[in-house]
């Protein structure tokens, strides 16, 4: 599933665990469903030549499906999120959720009880 | 056949106790070039291709170091190492284009678009394939054209009929190109020698019109060499 390598806790949003462009491409997907090469660059306003690499990485990594089409003579990548969103988000906090707890034990658990009895 | 053995035997005998040693060297030798073959990464390929070469070595030195008898076996595994690398560059140059086959997972782009493959038949005898990435890219190697669905999404057939052309020059005057240009360039896939390349637009917009050549290379410039 999710592949977390690197964790920003200083960025924003869904930055901390992906690159500004994986962010962009996975919440474009997220919102729209399926979609086109040209219509997920239209969507995130990012220029084919930064978003092409990125969309083989997510394709390798497993964060997105494409399919190939042919409309009318020409060829085309069809994308598709293979997580929707909800299912990210447990597994992102699944998996930090074990780190820390292999890494701090019982404080951990401590700490999260006492975040859930303040909220 | 009895004198081969015979003469087998006789190394061994001179080698003494190091023939096992000498053996694992050669065959480990033979073993790294085939997995450096298979390997997709490129720095580690180089890597093993070194390592190959290093116990090839290693295997020569030590026959010539600790042979008691005859010096012939020393020239022997030379011969043979210097024409398996001989074999080796020349075979690579040829059948590149079936590695990279493999690697990309490239299929025939005539079952997705029909009249490309025919365009290429008409200006030289080259299979195009198509693989899977979304960058744009276009290379010749061999007797095949590579083409990438992200170039195919991104190009109308005019610019594509252009890059096609430009490729299939490459294919025409790959034979005629001095050897060890060849082997630079593909060893150093990113450099390209503009002289060639200038030669095959020139080609591209010949066939294409210099229109669709300049459109293309509008859009994808240095996706496609």
């Amino acid at each position: 599933m999710v592949k977390l390598d690197q964790i920003n806790i200083s960025n924003d949003g869904l930055t901390k665990f992906f690159s500004p462009i994986e962010a962009a491409i996975l919440r474009a997907l997220w919102a729209d469903g399926e979609m086109t090469t040209s219509e997920l660059t239209g969507k995130t306003n990012i220029p084919l030549t930064s978003v092409a690499g990125t969309l083989d990485r997510l394709v390798k990594a497993g964060y997105t499906t494409r399919r190939t089409e042919k409309v009318n003579g020409r060829v085309r990548f069809m994308y598709e999120p293979v997580f929707s969103e909800e299912e990210a988000a447990n597994e992102i906090t699944t998996k930090i959720l074990d780190s820390l707890v292999e890494t701090f034990g019982p404080l951990a658990v401590e700490n999260f009880s006492k975040y859930s009895d303040k909220k | 056949m009895n004198l081969v053995m015979g003469d087998i035997h006789c190394y061994g005998q001179c080698l003494r106790s190091w023939t096992p040693l000498v053996a694992l060297f050669v065959v480990l030798s033979i073993a790294l070039i085939a997995v450096s073959l298979m390997l997709p990464n490129p720095r580690k390929r180089l890597r093993i291709f070194l390592f190959a070469q290093s116990s090839g070595i290693l295997a020569i030195a030590l026959t010539y170091y600790v042979m008691e008898c005859s010096e012939m076996l020393t020239l022997y595994l030379y011969s043979a190492y210097l024409l398996i690398s001989t074999l080796m560059i020349f075979g690579v140059l040829r059948y590149y284009d079936r590695i990279l086959i493999r690697r990309l997972g490239a299929k025939p782009a005539g079952s997705i678009l029909n009249w490309t493959q025919e365009f290429v038949d008409m200006l030289t005898s080259a299979k195009l394939y198509y693989f899977d990435s979304a960058i744009p890219r276009a290379f010749a190697s061999g007797r095949s054209i590579f083409i990438s669905i992200g170039l195919l999404e991104m190009l109308d057939d005019e610019e594509l009929k252009a890059v096609l052309a430009h490729e299939a020059w490459h294919i025409r005057h790959n034979s005629e190109m001095p050897f060890m240009k060849q082997l630079a360039l593909m060893a150093f896939s990113s450099s390209s020698d503009p002289e060639l390349e200038s030669m095959a637009d020139r080609f591209a917009a010949e066939i294409a019109g210099s229109e669709a050549l300049l459109s293309a290379r509008d859009k994808v410039d240095k996706l496609f060499i």
